[in-house]
């Protein structure tokens, strides 16, 4: 029997991120429509930073979360409908539920990957509604395999039915995902996944490296369409995993016909690893910062490196996009103290 | 009994009633006659029988007992209880700041709203991320009148949440939306929380976001700077590190809370600002019993 | 809870006196005190006690104290509105005191709920080992002090036990004291302990009941376990989902025969002795959720996810209960699932 990888499809989340979370109607009904097609085992929708994430800091996206799930859930049958959820930007009462209504199937139930404990309310509530559960552990890279499983057990504990491992940061070299990979494999009673993105074009290989540790969950987005320098490619690894002979329940012609139909109406600009996110991989900053971080830099006239790598310094997690401007301020008097010290 | 302070109690030991004592003891205007919770080993117990404050282990049951022995009670113990205890207090006539998230009372910013409190009998803290971005988000309402939109985020040390915070994020954000939507009267809000894990432990910092179109910037700047300093008189720690800056359709400020550090680490901003909040509270309040009682 | 709960669990609380009202004579005219009695096992006692009382002249009190007894006072009238319970709300590791007429106490105060542990697990060492020592402590000066019942867990025997054989009382595998997971069993280990450092150096009557797994009323389904994740699932028309291969073993006893175990162990057990409390028919994970969907009648497909080879029995060789004090299993695997559904479906 051939082996058997579960691929979760985020590009209708995290591509979201790309396009400064403006997906249409029209955009997410013909994608979960090619998804559905291709027989992707699960679709993921909504803002790049999830449900209930729609704000000033982390940006609005055009539509409502509610009416992003009822289009795709319109056009999806067979494939899952699935949400991001991260406790401090979503609640039960204002979002979880009202998504619930509308049928969603499964829950990637997020945290930073020290604080599982402030997942425990929301996966109760989701598998008491009867939904699956997967944990996800973001900015993984920031810690060791030991805290990593630790974590990892809370959320099996409250009921998660796998955990993935997010790259947030595109950080990982295929050496630390072997690590931290096969202890969770070999710590865990569920599922390990992991979630890469493409920083140091290093995506793939991650994945698939992934594979080979025992990681049964690998998320991909159709051609890479992702946070900064975008996750791995759905369709690519869909294909080495057909070539390793792996089974993906994909089929790998109508999911490259998903990728162009993606092309031509969703992505605005392919992914392509700019300087900027290869800084982000070198200093460990979530993916998600370099557009504010371009657009800061633009406003404060300073180099958007120099506001990554003091980000970095920093330690800063998802959702503290506020920093920007203050790390901005920082800076640019810095610079205006060392100018005028210097002409004095 | 002292005659020139106004005897308080405090209903629960832990970090927040803990950290109260510490204020109250530093106070002018308070005494602390009573420091009531269920366990004599705690370490708060323990703390105040160090510093010879009367504790007891009978919790409310003692302050039902013997109302002679104060006059106003800081509760620090959960919402669930707050809400037995205030049928209590509210029979025996006693002045209570409530600093759970039971929201029985008026809700009170003191920078904002502290005189109309004191007219109450059960005073509502809201939360610490509502202390910290209320005022200002009061301040703009006063320059622009129904903004569109106010959001505020706040970034804790993931060490300051402890287990109960943790698994109350709902209600925290729930009830810091509701706060902000009621002082500042703008239409809609949001707010987001961020428990941040950096090593060494970050201060509390929030930021806040107004849609407003064309803002008076020099109106909005005079009314925050006025409400920031009136702020530090009670919040030392308070401060505005970036200020109110307009930025497409959006006005954006960030203040950063570094706590006193009385028995709850400095870090704690966020469990300081509403601790100093209470004690502010109760001081005016004892100043105006003290007076009336010299008038008679 | 309505007429129709309270129906159930009275014909429940009749077929389990029908064979032990003999074995439960020297509970009699006694007060029971019960620690953390409004969790499941402490609520089933009150209500078999309470049964007793009404119809068979038991005339036993309880004191049965919690940290939170609200809720259960919201919800369970029928126990609480009544004069031979009565209730103190108070955290066990400040108790300083018992009233000196109860003369057999039942330890149950810790939550077996796996997420409680991980999420908070100081405190749920704190509430074990202290609270364990604190009521152990204030017991000692009771002038007519027959037995106290300390309630561990099968949890106590470790992960992994290599053989394909029931456990008994003495077969402890190994546990890695370095996990968040095993935080409870190795608090429940030092309150053992405890309980026999008690037994030794003042000789007072302690004995000890392991629990299993249960099935039935007073279960919560929101409980993370596999069998009621099922039941929730079944009788939510949604497939139902195992996350391994569904060939772990598992048993599950009847809470009416649990009670009895409880009842008689608290007045029959021996001294420094440990009693495996749980049902020895084992059943594969699987199993469970085809009978589930059987008794449910509810058209779910049954998804096995193969994501571990976990094939592990957790079940317990119960002869030390038979042949000591003369215990029997009265519902079977079958009978366990189907009445429990219909406990569930009410």
């Amino acid at each position: 029997m051939r082996k058997k990888v579960y691929i979760h499809d985020v590009s209708l989340r995290d591509g979201s991120h790309a396009i400064s979370h403006k997906l249409d109607k029209h955009q997410i009904a013909l994608y979960c429509q090619a998804a559905e097609k291709a027989g992707v085992p699960s679709v993921e929708v909504g803002h790049g930073n999830g449900l209930g994430a729609s704000s000033i800091q982390v940006g609005f996206s055009r539509l409502e979360d509610i009416e992003m799930l009822s289009i795709a859930r319109e056009n999806l049958t067979k494939t899952k409908l699935a949400i991001h959820v991260m406790p401090g930007f979503t609640t039960i009462n204002k979002d979880l539920k009202k998504a619930f209504e509308i049928g969603v199937d499964l829950v990637r139930e997020a945290c930073h990957c020290t604080e599982a404990d402030i997942t425990e309310r929301h996966i109760a509530f989701a598998r008491d509604c009867g939904k699956e559960v997967i944990g996800a552990l973001m900015m993984t890279h920031m810690v060791s395999k030991e805290i990593l499983l630790e974590e990892a057990i809370k959320m099996q504990s409250y009921g998660a039915e796998g955990i993935v491992l997010y790259d947030s940061a595109g950080a990982y070299l295929p050496e630390n995902v072997r690590e931290k990979i096969s202890y969770l494999v070999s710590g865990l009673n569920i599922p390990v996944g992991f979630h890469a993105h493409n920083n140091l074009g290093m995506a793939i290989a991650n994945s698939i490296t992934a594979v080979e540790s025992g990681a049964k969950i690998i998320d991909g987005a159709i051609r890479g369409f992702g946070a900064g320098a975008g996750n791995a490619q759905l369709e690519v690894l869909a294909a080495v995993l057909e070539k390793m002979e792996y089974e993906t329940g994909i089929s790998l012609y109508k999911i490259l016909d998903a990728a162009e139909i993606a092309q031509e109406n969703i992505i605005e600009e392919l992914p392509t690893i700019k300087n900027l996110s290869i800084i982000s991989g070198l200093s460990g900053v979530f993916s998600g910062f370099s557009k504010p971080v371009s657009r800061v830099a633009k406003e404060y006239e300073l180099d958007a490196r120099d506001i990554f790598v003091e980000l970095g310094r920093r330690k800063v997690v998802a959702g503290q996009e506020d920093l920007i401007v203050e790390v901005a301020l920082d800076l640019k008097k810095k610079n205006s103290t060392f100018n005028s010290s210097s002409n004095g | 009994m002292k005659k020139n302070k106004l005897n308080i109690a405090i209903l629960g030991t832990g970090n927040i009633g803990t950290d109260l004592l510490i204020k109250v003891i530093k106070s002018e205007f308070l005494h602390c006659s009573l420091f009531v919770g269920r366990n004599l080993q705690s370490k708060g117990m323990s703390k105040a029988i160090n510093l010879g404050i009367t504790v007891s282990d009978r919790s409310i049951d003692i302050l039902e007992d013997n109302p002679e022995l104060y006059d106003l009670v800081f509760d620090a113990t959960s919402a669930s209880q707050h809400l037995k205890h205030a049928v209590i207090f509210q029979k025996l006539g006693k002045m209570v700041i409530d600093l759970t998230p039971a929201r029985v009372g008026i809700l009170c910013v003191p920078s904002v709203n502290l005189a109309e409190c004191l007219e109450e009998n059960n005073i509502n803290t809201i939360t610490c991320g509502g202390q910290a971005s209320i005022p200002l988000a009061y301040a703009l309402g006063l320059v622009h009148p129904n903004i569109e939109y106010i959001e505020v985020v706040s970034a804790i040390a993931s060490k300051s949440a402890g287990p109960g915070t943790r698994v109350n994020l709902d209600e925290y954000i729930e009830t810091t939306e509701k706060g902000i939507q009621l002082f500042s009267k703008c239409k809609k809000s949001k707010v987001i929380l961020i428990l941040n894990p950096a090593d060494p432990c970050i201060d509390m910092q929030t930021t806040i976001q107004a849609t407003i179109q064309n803002p008076d910037m020099s109106a909005i700047n005079a009314e925050v700077n006025k409400m920031v300093s009136k702020i530090q008189k009670f919040v030392p720690g308070y401060n505005l590190i970036v200020p109110p800056t307009f930025e497409g359709n959006r006005v954006i400020m960030t203040v950063r809370v570094k706590g006193l550090g009385d028995y709850l680490p400095s870090y704690a901003g966020n469990l300081d600002i509403i601790n100093c909040a209470a004690i502010t509270i109760a001081e005016e309040y004892s100043k105006s019993v003290l007076l009336t009682r010299k008038l008679k | 809870m309505d007429k129709k709960h309270i129906e159930f669990l009275k014909k429940d609380c009749e077929d389990a006196a029908s064979w032990s009202l003999d074995m439960l004579e020297e509970l009699k005219n006694k007060k029971i005190f019960i620690a953390g009695g409004t969790g499941f096992l402490g609520t089933w006692v009150a209500e078999f006690i309470t049964y007793l009382n009404d119809n068979h002249q038991f005339n036993v009190s309880l004191t049965i104290l919690a940290r939170n007894i609200d809720s259960f006072k919201n919800d369970k009238k029928h126990l609480t509105e009544r004069k031979d319970i009565e209730f103190i709300s108070k955290d066990i590791r400040n108790l300083n005191e018992l009233s000196n007429d109860v003369s057999f106490i039942i330890h149950a105060a810790s939550s077996p709920d796996n997420r409680i542990h991980v999420s908070n697990p100081i405190d749920t060492i704190s509430i074990i080992t202290k609270g364990t020592d604190n009521l152990i402590d204030s017991a000692f000066k009771l002038p007519d002090l027959k037995k106290i019942l300390y309630v561990s867990s099968g949890q106590i025997y470790g992960r992994s036990i290599p053989s394909n054989k029931l456990i008994s009382e003495s077969d402890f595998g190994p546990m890695d004291c370095n996990k968040v997971n095993s935080i409870y069993s190795e608090a429940k280990r030092l309150a053992e302990a405890t309980c026999c450092a008690y037994v030794s150096q003042y000789k007072l009557p302690i004995v000890i009941a392991r629990p299993f797994s249960f099935i039935g009323p007073y279960q919560s389904l929101s409980k993370p376990w596999a069998i009621n994740n099922f039941i929730n699932e079944a009788l939510n028309k949604k497939n139902i989902r195992i996350i391994g291969n569904g060939e772990p073993i598992r048993s599950y006893m009847y809470p009416a025969d649990m009670v009895v175990w409880i009842l008689k162990i608290l007045a029959s057990g021996k001294r420094n002795t440990s009693y495996n409390v749980g049902s020895p028919y084992g059943i594969s994970l699987k199993n469970v959720a085809e009978k589930i969907v059987q008794f449910t009648d509810s058209k779910v497909d049954i998804d096995i996810k193969y994501n571990n080879d976990d094939s592990s029995l957790y079940v317990p060789d119960i002869s030390l209960c038979q042949n000591d004090l003369g215990l029997k299993i009265n519902y079977d695997v079958e009978e366990t699932i189907r009445r429990a559904i219909s406990w569930f479906k009410l």
